[in-house]
Order: structure tokens, then sequence, then C-alpha cells
């Protein structure tokens, strides 16, 4: 006999940890990009 | 650096794709429930972080071999990006431990010297901010950045060597990959724009070294 039972509903913990790592690598990536901008301008 | 800022668009947007994959066409498990697929992130991230650390390791070797100071200003750029990471997968391991484990954290060896890994970068940037003369900043940090590219290999191997509450690998065991196909295709393909995102993050940030490099010299020079 098999006993069939729903998957537990954590669903918020996945939407947490992906929002965390959408938020960090986007705003890495836009600072990065500031940084490098600032230190182009310093050149000229 | 163009093409660091192109390979970061082409990651982000790889990284979307991954996303909507694992929530929309990627199968639930039937123990873990949706908390699982926070593997399509974590492991990605454990993976990227680990190869950036590896990198700064061999680039500060072979600084110290041929002291070429490209080879410096990328380990700075590697282990900068690797912190990064390796944060977030200090995050998200407990957001997926909470619900599956029953706790946040626990003070076993996969977990613990993750931890120690991450201190030990933020101490290699924290060294490289402190010194001023170029070469000895290199130097110095070139032994650090060596150090602690060893504790990678440990990192991986601590689930066999040590009793510990972490999953072994899925997919890089001896025995093959231990889940369902769509599963794997998933973890491959978020790996894959987790890869191209650290190549375009790295390159920019070489860039940054590369032109604060040359300003330093300029400043020297008129000195």
């Amino acid at each position: 006999m098999f006993l069939l039972r729903e998957p537990p509903d954590n669903s918020a913990f996945m939407i947490a940890a992906y929002s965390v790592v959408a938020v960090v690598l986007l705003t890495y990536s836009i600072m990065l990009m500031v940084r490098v901008r600032a230190e182009e301008k310093r050149e000229r | 650096m163009r093409t660091g800022r192109v390979l970061i668009v082409i990651g982000l947007l790889g990284v979307t794709a991954a996303y909507v994959r694992a929530i929309a066409f990627t199968g639930v498990e039937a123990v873990q429930g949706p908390a699982q697929k926070i593997m399509y992130v974590h492991v990605p991230s454990a993976w990227c972080a680990f190869m950036a650390f590896s990198l700064v390791g061999i680039c500060s070797g072979l600084y110290l071999w041929l002291g070429d100071r490209r080879l410096d200003t990328f380990s700075e750029a590697s282990a900068e990006v690797g912190i990064v990471l390796t944060g977030l997968v200090l995050v998200t391991g407990p957001i997926w431990g909470k619900p599956i484990w029953g706790t946040w954290w626990q003070w076993e060896p996969r977990l613990t010297s993750t931890l120690f890994l991450f201190f030990l970068f933020v101490g290699y940037l924290t060294l490289r901010r402190a010194m001023f003369d170029p070469a000895e900043r290199a130097r110095y940090s070139a032994v650090v950045g060596i150090l602690g590219a060893m504790l990678v290999p440990f990192i991986h191997l601590s689930v066999y060597m040590f009793r510990t509450i972490h999953p072994r690998p899925v997919v890089l065991n001896p025995e093959g990959p231990t889940m369902p196909g769509a599963f794997v295709a998933t973890l491959l393909f978020s790996l894959s724009a987790f890869t191209v995102l650290y190549l375009g993050l790295v390159t920019t940030r070489y860039g940054l070294g590369r032109l604060r490099e040359l300003r330093e010299a300029r400043h020297v020079s008129a000195a």
C-alpha cells in the first residue's frame, strides 16, 4: 500500500532565498559598474 | 571592461531564466517541498565561490613565481567576487536548513569551515587595504590567498571526512548524480548562468583594479 501525502508548504523559504540572491547580485553588479564609471571619470 | 559588462547582463538574464525554470518548470520534491529549490541558487553560488577562491590561490602562486602585477590584480578581483558569492551561500544555506533540519545553523564541519573561508578572505581584502607599498601588498596577500585557497578542497571533502548533517554532493560524487534528470538539468542551467555572471563580475572588477593601479603608478611617478 502506498501512503501518498502532499509535499510540505514551505515556499516562503524559497521565495526568501531567491529574493536575497536577486537583491545581492543586482546591487553588487550595479555598484561595481558605478565604481568603474567613477574611476573612468577620474581618469579624464 | 565592455566585455565584462556584457557578460554581467547575460549572466543576470541567465539567472532570471534559471529562476523561471526552477519555479515554473521543475517539479516539487516530495519530501522537502519547494524549499528544495533553494539548492538551484545555493549550490551554483558555492561552486562559483570555490572556483573564485581556487583561482585566487593559483594566481597568487603564479604571482610569487612570475612577479606579474596583473596576476595580483586578478586575485583581488576574484577574492571580492568570491566573498559576495560565499555570503550568498551562508545566507541561503540557513534559509534551507530551517524548514529541512529544523534549525538555522549547526556548528558542523562544512558550515563552520565555509564561515572561516568567508572571514579569511574578508581578512585578505582588509590586509590589502592596510598596506600602501604595492609590491609588499601583493607579496603578503599572495601568501594569505594561497593559504585561504587550501581550505577549498578541505571544505568539499569535509562531508566525507566527518560525521555531518550536510548533504553529500548530488552531482560531483563517485556514484554519479543522485537526483532526477530534470533536477540535474535545472541545476546545471543555473550553474552555467552563475558562471557567466562570475566571469562578468570578475572581468569588470579586474578592469577597475587595473585603472586604480595606473592611477597609483602616475601618483608615484609624479611625486
